[in-house]
């Protein structure tokens, strides 16, 4: 596998991948430079989420090759880099026992980011005031906020955003697209998935289907 | 003064005469000192089977009145009643270790389901804690608190229906089994303790209202949700 | 973050989500207790044989439930929760220290509450001299079960019945503990020397610590 032209984060080349003994992604191509956004329209079980897994380094190609921030997937060299990788999933990511405060404090300090800077964090989403409420005793819009706070603290390269609009009010989805606006301005790439292909294009340069395991441009 | 602190204050003024009652009355001839431990002993248990019959009560009331008062009274019942079953257990355990030679008897079927009588109801408060939602967690414990309620009878007529070392029942229909002093004392010392019993109901169904209340007149939740400084995202 | 700084991090946010929700605590000591009383009702009332069987009842107990308190992080894994820690650029390996650390904590003091427990209901003859050996014997058993409850836990990541396969696959495992704790007892009665039973407990535990650290990435790997 060449190494990537300087600039590119992402250079997936025929990746293929199977879960339980099942193909699920087939001879995907994709690359991406610096500072783009590219949408991942399909349908439920489509294998969008794999996909996103697999370009967080998450999942090892079962066929193909694919370097991602110039790091061998499936290499142990991946491991240099994941702390550059952000990710909303389908679901939040957060210790429901936790309040909102006590979540963020303990991601940055797993990150070894600064704690100082969560006040100012659960204010620009706008739960400074809900900051000590239990996350199991908030509301999905609510626990979204907390993921976007996280990422704009760990600052990742590579975002990737798995039906992250779903469910959410207007305010939380412009906090959403402001979250990726700031990542293409300070040169990452951003991968969002969603079965909605009208909300993709509001944010991405282009958007492709994920159909039949291939990705393909969407006409 | 609040009527919690009166009820209080007359309860521990109760206490100190009882203990006066326990501490006066004879002692028995075999057991020496330790007959006092009477006066606790059955006092707790006594009051543990009260508070748990309670519960029940107040569980069967909520399943038919759906009335968060009924709930209430269920689990300020059933915490005391967890209490001093642990006290009638402690009690009773330091009694065997000075009179028996042992602090617990399996030959005693009344201790046995004594213990797991309070280990149901340490379930149920847990099953209350692990409940956030105020209707589901009255639910849920109405149920469990009617079935268990079938523990009281059966440690108090276990007696009767297993070979054991404890004494039978104290006071049984053909007359009571301790001289009439001592009998005195430890009747006075149940009513304190029923006293005390309902004196601490009422301050802990005081507080459940409390933060019922509380819970009322807080900021909606969306309230605490502001919208975002978007302007800031870029730099935070 | 160092990798000791990780694995402190998770230990400290484990043990304080078992101070709120208090699994270990309200739920499992007290189940655990429940059922020492189950032994005797089910043998029959027979005081010699209680006072003999009482030590072996807390060990056979010890593992049983001691496998709970072992697996209940493990319960409550998802796998969005399992990504996060990943791109967080958490140490696999540091993980599985912090939950070993915060794990022994929470075992240890649920193995005290059962031997004092065990002491009042079943009044074991216990040997002279026996308060030092039975804590080292004890402490080193909460290590290694819990040592053996996060990797099975690993292992079964992402699972059907994980927590049923988890306890399958801890319970033979845990052999070396159970006989190297309960024969402490055993030879500290005899006049035996304890010495080979607190060393192979010893060793057991270090060698489910290297096991735990070497193949953390793997089973990170293996449980996606």
């Amino acid at each position: 596998m060449k190494l990537s032209p300087v600039g590119q984060l992402i250079a997936l080349d025929d990746i293929g991948v199977d879960r339980g003994g099942i193909p699920v992604l087939r001879g995907v191509n994709l690359n991406l430079d610096e500072s783009r956004v590219v949408g991942v329209a399909g349908l439920n079980g489509s294998g969008k989420t794999t996909l996103l897994r697999l370009i967080a380094t998450l999942l090892a190609p079962s066929s193909g090759a694919g370097r991602v921030l110039d790091k061998e997937l499936g290499s142990p060299g991946v491991y240099d880099v994941r702390d550059k990788i952000g990710m909303i999933s389908h679901t939040p990511a957060i210790l429901p026992e936790l309040t909102q405060r006590e979540n963020l404090v303990h991601f940055s300090k797993l990150s070894g980011a600064d704690t100082g800077q969560v006040e100012k964090l659960l204010q620009v989403v706008g739960l400074d005031e809900a900051a000590d409420r239990r996350a199991d005793a908030s509301s999905f819009g609510m626990q979204r906020r907390v993921e976007v706070a996280r990422l704009l603290m760990t600052n990742p390269m590579v975002l990737l955003l798995d039906e992250a609009f779903s469910g959410l009010d207007s305010e939380a989805q412009e906090l959403i697209g402001a979250l990726i606006g700031r990542t293409r301005s300070k040169g990452g790439v951003v991968v969002m998935v969603s079965h909605d292909a009208t909300q993709l294009r509001g944010h991405a340069d282009r958007v492709l289907n994920l159909r039949s395991g291939r990705l393909e441009e969407m006409s | 003064m609040t009527r919690v602190q009166v009820l209080l204050g007359l309860a521990a003024i109760a206490m100190i005469v009882g203990l006066w009652f326990a501490f006066t009355a004879p002692v028995d001839a075999f057991q020496g000192e330790y007959s006092r431990i009477i006066n606790v002993h059955v006092p707790s248990m006594w009051l543990a089977f009260l508070a748990f019959g309670v519960t029940a009560f107040g569980s069967i009331m909520w399943l038919i009145r759906k009335n968060l008062r009924w709930d209430r009274l269920a689990e300020a019942s059933a915490e005391i009643g967890v209490l001093f079953s642990a006290i009638g257990l402690f009690t009773g355990m330091t009694w065997g270790e000075a009179v028996w030679g042992r602090a617990w008897d399996w030959g005693d079927a009344r201790l046995a389901t004594t213990a797991v009588m309070f280990f149901v109801y340490v379930g149920y408060l847990a099953l209350r804690r692990a409940t956030p939602d105020p209707e589901a967690r009255a639910r849920r414990s109405a149920i469990l608190g009617t079935i268990a309620v079938i523990q009281v009878p059966l440690v108090y007529f276990s007696v009767n229906m297993f070979r054991t070392l404890h004494q039978t029942q104290t006071i049984r229909p053909d007359g009571a089994a301790m001289p009439d002093e001592m009998l005195v004392a430890m009747l006075i010392n149940v009513a304190v303790f029923t006293f005390l019993y309902i004196a601490l109901m009422i301050a802990r169904i005081d507080v459940a209202k409390a933060e019922a209340s509380a819970a009322q007149t807080q900021d909606l939740a969306g309230d605490a949700v502001k919208p975002p400084l978007l302007s800031e995202v870029e730099d935070v | 973050m160092s990798f000791w700084n990780q694995a402190g991090e998770i230990s400290r946010i484990d043990l304080m989500v078992e101070r709120r929700v208090g699994d270990v605590f309200r739920i499992i000591i007290p189940f655990a207790i429940v059922s020492l009383l189950v032994f005797p009702l089910a043998l029959g009332v027979d005081l010699t044989g209680i006072s003999l069987i009482g030590p072996a009842v807390f060990w056979a107990l010890g593992i049983l439930f001691g496998m709970q308190v072992a697996l209940r992080q493990a319960a409550n894994d998802s796998v969005e929760k399992r990504d996060l820690y990943a791109l967080l650029g958490v140490d696999p390996a540091a993980r599985f220290v912090g939950r070993a650390m915060s794990g022994s904590v929470l075992m240890i003091g649920f193995l005290a509450a059962l031997l004092a427990a065990m002491i009042i209901l079943y009044s074991p003859g216990l040997p002279d001299g026996w308060v030092g050996p039975m804590i080292a014997a004890s402490v080193l058993m909460a290590i290694g079960l819990t040592e053996l409850g996060t990797l099975a836990g690993e292992v079964t990541a992402g699972l059907r019945n994980r927590n049923a396969l988890a306890s399958l696959i801890v319970a033979p495992l845990a052999l070396p503990l159970v006989i190297g704790a309960s024969q402490v007892l055993e030879a500290l009665s005899s006049s035996a020397g304890i010495l080979p039973w607190i060393l192979l407990l010893a060793a057991t535990d270090l060698a489910l610590a290297v096991a735990g650290v070497g193949l953390a990435r793997p089973l990170e790997e293996a449980s996606r």
